[in-house]
């Protein structure tokens, strides 16, 4: 039981390693599926010709991504073993509807018996076949019969009524939603907080839900464009090594990447990171009501092609960073007597290491 | 003092690289030398070889995705810090190695 206790700890890295791989997949099918939707100029499924083959490739990026997810969660448990039964199984589970979920559980079961798999003391003639024959083979029956007999269906349930929620959501709802979406993709600027809040974008594209991948593709950029245009606005804020990093910021954002504002987080965290949160969360209401639609799993003005409602997008994107840019310049202003020492401090909050030696 | 590290991160884009300049940043403001190895998206760059492993007295690892070939380190002193804390506090994470590798004199 105390491997189980093991692995089961470092679950959240395994899921992480999972969609590591899974990334490209989504964002591959996800671009060039929405590209021939965009090039039939109307909206609707290609009907014929190169754009429809565009399509299908577009949906293969999408279809494949359950499994891969899966057997990289499997991967990061018990190596190359675990890749095929766990592939296999989400695979199954989503020919029988229990998508992004099913995935994730078949990633984990999977990487569990094939550990425990591995650990049977096998004579020396038959060691060279445990992983390619014998754990593959009883693996993935095990792990894929749990998921069709057993827990597939209702983990079906479960994403359908999810699902069915999602697509429900009253014009409130979704706005609270797309304040949350904003605030988790700001608060950290890429990091763990954001990462939970790119899986259930990932999540909704899977089960053909495109509204929250279009609020998504605001959020993640305001942070870096909102900092790039606070250092344009009020340059005599910022020191010359962040009027540099600003510029680079306006390009990070451009192409989706959050991590652009980092720098200006660590050096002022007090009155950075409230600014891009709330930026954020300005910019993915705004596109909420606008009703923006993405299926790409990325963001920023990069995607801008596949993305429906191209106005209401931009400017969300410019009512995000407008906000930030101001709200941080405003904070930037008030000077406490001694604040400049306790902003450093708050920056370096101790950091717990653990050594393995 | 010698340190190897090995950076990777989800999206293998951004804190994969800012880590790994974060940490190179840190070490050599102490002197202390430095090689980082990245697993981005890309794929691993700047690998470590065998030699700079077995010389190293402390092995920096990234926590929030597997690292890729981690058997390379077995038996080494090893730390693992989460790759954003590595870009925002790389400073204080080589102070405490720096103590606690002093600290085992």
């Amino acid at each position: 039981m105390g491997d189980l206790k093991v692995i089961l700890k470092d679950t959240r890295k395994h899921l992480m390693t999972g969609v590591s791989y899974m990334i490209p997949f989504v964002v591959a099918g996800g671009i060039l599926l929405a590209l021939s939707v965009l090039l039939t100029g109307k909206a609707g499924v290609p009907e014929k010709g190169m754009l429809k083959d565009l399509f299908f490739i577009g949906v293969a990026g999408f279809t494949l991504m359950i499994p891969i997810l899966a057997g990289f969660i499997g991967f990061s448990i018990a190596d190359r073993p675990a890749i095929a039964p766990a592939a296999i199984a989400a695979y199954v589970g989503n020919e029988m509807g229990a998508g992004f979920f099913g995935a994730l559980i078949a990633g984990l079961l999977a990487g569990i018996v094939v550990h425990y798999l591995k650990k049977i003391k096998v004579p020396n003639v038959m060691k060279s076949i445990m992983p390619i024959f014998v754990i593959p083979i009883i693996g993935t029956f095990i792990v894929a019969g749990a998921m069709k007999w057993g827990i597939g269906g209702p983990i079906a349930a479960l994403t359908a009524s999810l699902t069915a929620w999602l697509q429900g959501m009253q014009s409130s709802s979704i706005i609270l939603l797309a304040i949350i979406i904003g605030l988790m993709e700001a608060f950290d600027m890429g990091g763990p907080v954001n990462k939970v809040a790119y899986a259930f974008v990932i999540m909704t594209i899977s089960q053909g839900i495109y509204n929250i991948a279009g609020i998504s593709a605001v959020g993640v950029c305001v942070p870096p464009i909102g900092m790039g245009l606070a250092t344009l606005l009020a340059p005599k804020k910022y020191s010359g090594e962040e009027r540099e990093a600003g510029k680079a910021a306006l390009l990070m954002g451009c192409i989706g990447i959050t991590e652009g504002a980092i720098p200006f987080a660590a050096a002022d965290p007090l009155k950075v990171i409230p600014s891009i949160m709330v930026g954020a969360a300005a910019g993915c209401t705004s596109a909420a009501l606008f009703g923006v639609t993405n299926m790409a799993a990325w963001g920023g003005l990069i995607v801008l092609p596949v993305i429906t409602g191209k106005i209401g997008f931009v400017i969300s994107i410019a009512i995000g960073a407008t906000v930030t840019a101001l709200m941080v310049n405003a904070l930037k202003k008030i000077k406490v007597v001694g604040a400049e020492d306790t902003s450093k401090k708050s920056a370096s909050e101790e950091i717990e290491l653990s050594f393995e030696d | 003092m010698k340190i190897v590290a090995v950076t990777a991160c989800p999206s293998g884009v951004a804190h994969t690289y800012m880590s790994a300049e974060a940490l190179e940043r840190a070490a050599k403001a102490k002197g202390i030398t430095i090689k980082v190895e990245t697993q981005g998206s890309i794929g691993i760059e700047n690998r470590l070889t065998v030699e700079e492993i077995m010389e190293a007295d402390m092995v920096i690892l990234t926590k929030d995705i597997g690292i890729k070939e981690e058997e390379r380190f077995n038996g080494k002193k090893i730390v693992r810090v989460g790759v954003s804390d590595a870009v925002k506090k790389a400073d204080q994470i080589i102070e405490k190695i720096e103590a606690h590798l002093n600290s085992k004199k």
